[in-house]
């Protein structure tokens, strides 16, 4: 540790420290434009001019870094005179129409010249022009006049995402920040250069002259759209979420933001935004709906008692609404009948769930079916952050498909689909022979050949897996037997080994943590009570279960079945037709809550504007039809999701330890396999804004396998069909993706209609519109 | 003045640059004596012992330099600054243009001595005919097995490569050169950490101008004591002058250190033309500050240019002669930094700018007399202010011609206009 003094005030860091972040524990602002801690010192903007002792010149606080007895000042004359031409050099070329720049007010350009800089400019002679308003792609403006050229956008997107596709053009006054070969840049996180612009120069397109900071109000809140929940802040203006930002929280979270997250937040005001109550087909006052939905309730609750009424609950609903949601069901209709809208068959404990600190000191990373890029966007830069501090980071994917990147180079293992979880078994069976539990999970399966594996590979990854320090493992959730397997080689290990689930809904653990079943085998349990007429009323809170539910069939046979089938929900689900009650419930941003992530860890997402229409929350409706029932509800103890001992993070909960063995895996019948997976476009709600940034052709294809089909060009429109079902799939044909396999998007092109697993492809004579 | 000529051979030797003709003329004699009779750390002590200074501009002492690579087994790299732009400055061109074995043969001992496994030559993008000159060069050492694997059948191996550059005056910077040969935008680099630890491709490496590695073959065939024989004692040896002006003969001359400015205008360069008069000099390329007609004593050695309020910086001496307009003549050269700021830190990107602005401004006669104060305030905020030295070298000359000839920009305001009825300089840009 480094003791330096800062103003008079003594204090002590890490070697290595820069002033300007030593200054900052001290309280004592040093102004800073180019320097970021996620960046590191760059030294080109010179504003953070500080003097030290004994040395000649002023120094830059964001590039020197303190020692031993130091003594820095952070204002006197020298210091203010160097702030102050900094500043006024900055102005020069600074085009004056702070009036109508979407930062001004929120701009560090503005702070900074009047805290520390010139009342007036001396500058006479015309201002260079540059390019204003220019795309940097569908959501990302860049002004280049009023750029003070920081290099924070470029060296995020260079550095930090590893995706170069901003640069600097050009030298000396005419430097301007442009894309490269000035064409869209086309990274998940471009939108990230808005919060690091220091100025006015990258400005959110959706948001352009939609608001300035004295007629916005902005709420602290948790991204709803994946399991990540990034930490972010509404924007809202006269009722509407007019931008989202990311909310750094200091030694944990950057506060960075996917472009799917950051511009996808126009939901709440979507065109087909549900705000009217539709009973039987027919539009209906809020009252009379939630009236006739109570008598449903009231009759089949008579004659049936309270297990004639299953609930599902999925979307974007919070933990406290589920948790109102479940003491309804509970006490109110007397069922035990809750289920979480599932799309994968997995399902993580509590006790080998991981957090994002596990990343942050990860030397082993496995990607178990999942390339957090498309699915988690924002755990792929932690995992670029991880790598830049740890450059020897081993990324190893194990799937259908390649899951490592140019920007998270590493590995790939490739096995057959539905074949992961025994590669992993074997790879541990490899290394830790003796072991019992071992024994039992490969059983007979010993010999077992994995396609396309050879041994070597498989004790390689053994080897990885007993030598990992601290390891981390993100996991797709389609295999449920791949649990048991995480939980073997979690005992093994000894050392820490973390896995982080990837899959949805995104607060899927905060329904569990209400006391619904986060269980894939409950939620089937219910749709075929309903289909079997067991249950009466099925109550939809948030889901769209024929889109998300992976065997339709199944859904359409329930929603037939049951007598009654109310939905609540932000927008029409499919099959509206099956619909009985559809009630527009209130959205993210409508609701104040919790939102439980993937690493288990609470976060409160404030209200920003009211719910539209008839829109309700949760408890609405819940407390109107416990009247009704004449059970109304007490919420005198108000319910805290947070636990006393283990603060933000859920209560550990230790691993069953229950191990069997693991089944033959499905072995591939025909030539072409489905696998489907998430897809970070395509999970939460829509958006009209993400529309142009949206993959038309999301579906991937070894080229090999299309190349007869008429695809003329690298994308088109195949066939899939399964026994009588046939789909038809945009795709993109990727060399990427081996042969045999089609990768098709959860939830799009009518996936759920086959099952996952072998299915045929032809082309289409037609273009055919999906 | 010295008859004979030591880095300047090619003025006594015809066609010294083709590899025959060199060799006939104690080519590569040099290198074959360094690799038979010196294991690389005598060598190092030898340039140490000699005192040789960097002959770019900052005159930091070459073993000294050497001595900073970390013995930590990764290999290293020696990188040749052969980006000569500074205005006034033209030694490395005629040293690569008509030299350019000597310069090989000099690589090859550097290399040896620092333990080099790659050495690169970074060529002004500019020097068409001294990259051609150099790549010939390279091909024929490889030829004659001076490059490559087991050089003259010793252990050493040594791969050397001629880069050119893309025309920019910044990557004469060391760390923004390294930027450039790694094919990125030249930038300065942020130091610590040094090229020594963390040079071209992270490596450590040295990065030495033309000239000082051309001081190598004669340093090993005279000893070091001849060198420290000439100069002074912290400025010892042999230093190449690049004399433009008003003189009767411009070009460059090679000098022992500590030679006065007087002789080598006088004698050297054959005085000034009929009927000029010295009205300053710039000693040391376009970067430094002015020595006035009575500083003309002044030993050309790095610590007596500086006491007179100069630097020797690369030999670049430029005579300005009484027909030059001095505020014409600080506007060219303001407006050369403006040009060649690479825009990546404040003060020298916005402050060349407005400088040459409001110069430009005073000379066409629409200056105000505040207009003074303003640039010289505008340069101290500058000054000092910049990440890298290029901010600092557009004030050197501005600064002192402010300072010496005050009364020619007071003229231009009063008058509306150059008084002595200069043009504006030609230029090809706006």
């Amino acid at each position: 540790m480094i003791r330096l003094t800062i103003d008079g005030q003594e204090v002590t860091v890490p070697q290595g420290t820069m002033i300007v972040d030593a200054a900052a524990k001290l309280g004592v602002d040093v102004p800073i434009y180019c320097y970021h801690q996620a960046l590191g010192p760059l030294g080109a903007c010179r504003m953070c001019l500080v003097e030290v002792e004994k040395m000649p010149k002023l120094a830059t606080a964001c590039t020197t870094a303190v020692s031993e007895g130091m003594v820095v000042r952070t204002s006197g004359p020298a210091v203010d005179k160097g702030r102050r031409g900094v500043l006024e050099f900055l102005l020069i070329n600074h085009p004056l129409d702070c009036p109508v720049c979407d930062k001004g007010g929120e701009c560090f350009l503005q702070d900074y010249t009047f805290e520390y800089g010139p009342g007036g400019g001396r500058f006479q002679e015309p201002k260079i022009e540059k390019v204003k308003d220019g795309p940097i792609n569908p959501f990302v403006l860049i002004d280049q006049e009023r750029c003070v050229l920081c290099q924070r956008c470029v060296r995020f997107m260079r550095e930090y995402v590893g995706e170069e596709q901003l640069l600097l053009e050009g030298r000396g006054v005419e430097t301007v920040v442009t894309t490269v070969e000035h064409e869209p840049a086309t990274s998940q996180f471009t939108g990230n250069v808005i919060d690091l612009c220091p100025v006015g120069a990258l400005l959110s397109a959706p948001y352009h002259h939609k608001g300035r900071p004295w007629n916005i109000e902005r709420e602290e809140s948790v991204c709803p759209h994946c399991p990540v929940g990034c930490t972010s802040k509404i924007t809202a203006r006269e009722g509407h979420v007019i931008r989202m930002e990311g909310r750094p929280i200091p030694d944990r979270e950057w506060g960075w933001l996917c472009d799917r997250g950051r511009f996808g937040y126009d939901f709440g005001y979507h065109p087909d935004r549900l705000a009217t109550s539709i009973v039987k087909g027919k539009e209906n006052t809020a009252a009379q709906a939630t009236r006739q939905v109570a008598e449903w309730l009231k009759t089949v609750v008579d004659q049936e008692g309270g297990r004639g009424v299953g609930f599902i609950i999925g979307g974007g609903h919070t933990t406290e609404e589920a948790y109102q949601l479940r003491r309804f069901a509970a006490e109110v209709i007397g069922t035990d009948q809750l289920a979480i809208s599932r799309t994968e068959a997995g399902y993580l404990p509590r006790g080998l769930n991981g957090t994002f600190d596990d990343v942050k000191q990860a030397d082993t990373v496995v990607l178990l079916g999942s390339d957090p890029y498309d699915t988690v966007p924002v755990v792929h830069l932690k995992l670029r952050d991880r790598l830049l501090h740890y450059p020897a980071l081993r990324v190893i994917g194990l799937g259908p498909l390649p899951l490592t990147r140019d920007t998270l180079p590493g590995l790939d293992v490739l096995v057959p689909p539905g074949q992961e979880s025994l590669a992993l078994a074997l790879a541990m069976a490899a290394q830790w022979p003796q072991n019992s539990d071992v024994q039992t999970l490969v059983g007979s399966l010993k010999e077992f050949e994995l396609q396309g594996v050879t041994a070597q590979t498989l004790v390689q990854l053994g080897q990885y897996l007993q030598g990992a320090e601290h390891l981390v493992l993100l996991w797709d959730g389609k295999e449920p037997e791949m649990a048991m397997v995480l939980g073997v080689l979690a005992r093994l290990r000894e050392k820490p080994t973390a896995v982080l689930p990837t899959f949805g809904p995104a607060n899927w653990r905060g329904y569990e943590h209400a006391g619904f079943s986060p269980r894939f085998e409950d939620l089937t349990a219910v749709l075929e009570k309903a289909r079997d007429g067991e249950i009466k009323i099925l109550m939809v809170f948030g889901a769209d279960l024929l889109r998300e539910y992976p065997n339709r069939q199944l859904v359409e046979s329930a929603f037939n079945q049951v007598e009654y089938l109310v939905v609540e929900g932000i927008l029409p689900p499919q099959g509206a037709q099956h619909v009985d009650a559809l009630l527009p419930g209130a959205a993210w941003a409508e609701v104040y809550g919790t939102y439980i992530n993937m690493e288990a860890r609470l976060q409160v997402a404030m209200a920003g504007v009211q719910p539209p229409g008839q829109a309700r929350p949760i408890k609405t409706y819940v407390n109107t039809w416990a009247r009704m029932l004449m059970k109304p509800l007490n919420w005198d103890e108000e319910w805290d999701p947070f636990d006393d001992d283990s603060g933000d993070l859920l209560p550990f909960e230790p691993v069953p330890d229950h191990v069997v063995a693991l089944a033959m895996p499905p072995e591939a019948v025909g030539p072409m396999t489905l696998v489907t997976g998430a897809f970070i476009w395509e999970s939460g709600q829509p958006s009209e804004i993400l529309v142009p940034r949206v993959p038309q052709f999301p579906g991937r294809i070894n080229p090999a396998e299309v190349k007869d089909m008429g695809l003329s060009t690298k994308r088109g429109h195949i066939m899939v069909s399964q026994g009588s079902e046939s789909i038809v799939v945009a795709v993109t044909a990727d060399p990427q993706v081996p042969k045999g396999i089609l990768w098709v998007p959860q939830g799009l092109f009518g996936t759920n209609h086959l099952i996952e697993g072998t299915v045929t492809i032809s082309g289409v004579t037609e273009e055919v519109t999906v | 003045m010295s008859a004979q000529h030591y880095l300047l051979r090619n003025r006594d030797v015809e066609g010294i640059d083709r590899i025959e003709v060199y060799e006939a003329n104690r080519g590569y004699a040099a290198l074959r004596q360094a690799l038979k009779d010196y294991q690389p750390d005598e060598l190092v002590a030898m340039v140490k012992k000699s005192g040789l200074r960097g002959r770019g501009g900052a005159g930091f002492p070459t073993g000294m330099k050497w001595g900073f690579l970390p013995n930590d087994g990764r290999s290293r790299y020696l990188v040749v600054n052969s980006d000569e732009a500074e205005p006034g400055t033209f030694k490395d061109r005629e040293l690569i243009e008509e030299n350019p074995h000597q310069l090989v043969e000099g690589i090859i001992i550097s290399s040896y001595a620092t333990r080099a496994s790659e050495a690169y030559i970074y060529c002004r993008g500019e020097f068409l005919r001294g990259a051609e000159q150099l790549k010939r060069a390279v091909k024929e050492a490889y030829d004659h097995g001076y490059l490559g694997k087991n050089i003259l059948g010793t252990d050493y191996s040594l791969e050397l490569k001629v880069y050119r550059g893309a025309g920019a005056y910044i990557c004469g910077e060391e760390s923004a050169l390294l930027e450039s040969l790694e094919g990125k935008r030249g930038n300065p680099r942020l130091k610590p950490p040094f090229p020594a630890v963390a040079g071209l491709y992270g490596g450590p490496t040295v990065v030495n101008n033309v000239e000082t590695i051309c001081n190598l073959p004669p340093l090993v065939t005279y000893g070091p004591e001849w060198y420290t024989s000439m100069g002074t004692e912290k400025s010892p040896g042999l230093k190449i002058m690049s004399v433009s002006g008003a003189v009767k003969r411009p070009g460059n001359y090679e000098i022992p250190l500590a030679t006065p400015l007087r002789t080598l205008i006088e004698e050297y360069a054959g005085g000034m033309l009929p009927g000029r008069t010295v009205k300053a000099v710039i000693p040391g390329g376009s970067s430094v500050p002015l020595l006035m007609p009575d500083q003309l004593d002044t030993p050309l050695d790095y610590e007596s240019v500086v006491k007179a309020g100069s630097m020797l910086g690369s030999g670049g001496c430029i005579v300005l002669d009484d027909r030059v307009c001095m505020v014409g003549a600080t506007a060219r050269l303001v407006k050369f930094y403006r040009e060649e700021s690479c825009g990546k830190c404040t003060p020298c990107r916005e402050g060349t700018y407005w400088m040459t602005d409001v110069l430009e401004r005073i000379e066409y006669g629409q200056g105000q007399l505040s207009d003074l104060d303003l640039l010289a305030d505008v340069a101290d905020n500058i000054a000092g202010k910049c990440f890298c030295p290029l901010g600092d070298a557009s004030l050197g000359v501005l600064v002192s011609a402010l300072k010496h000839f005050r009364h020619e920009f007071e003229a231009h305001v009063a008058d509306h206009g150059c008084p002595m009825g200069a043009r504006l300089y030609d230029t090809v840009n706006h």
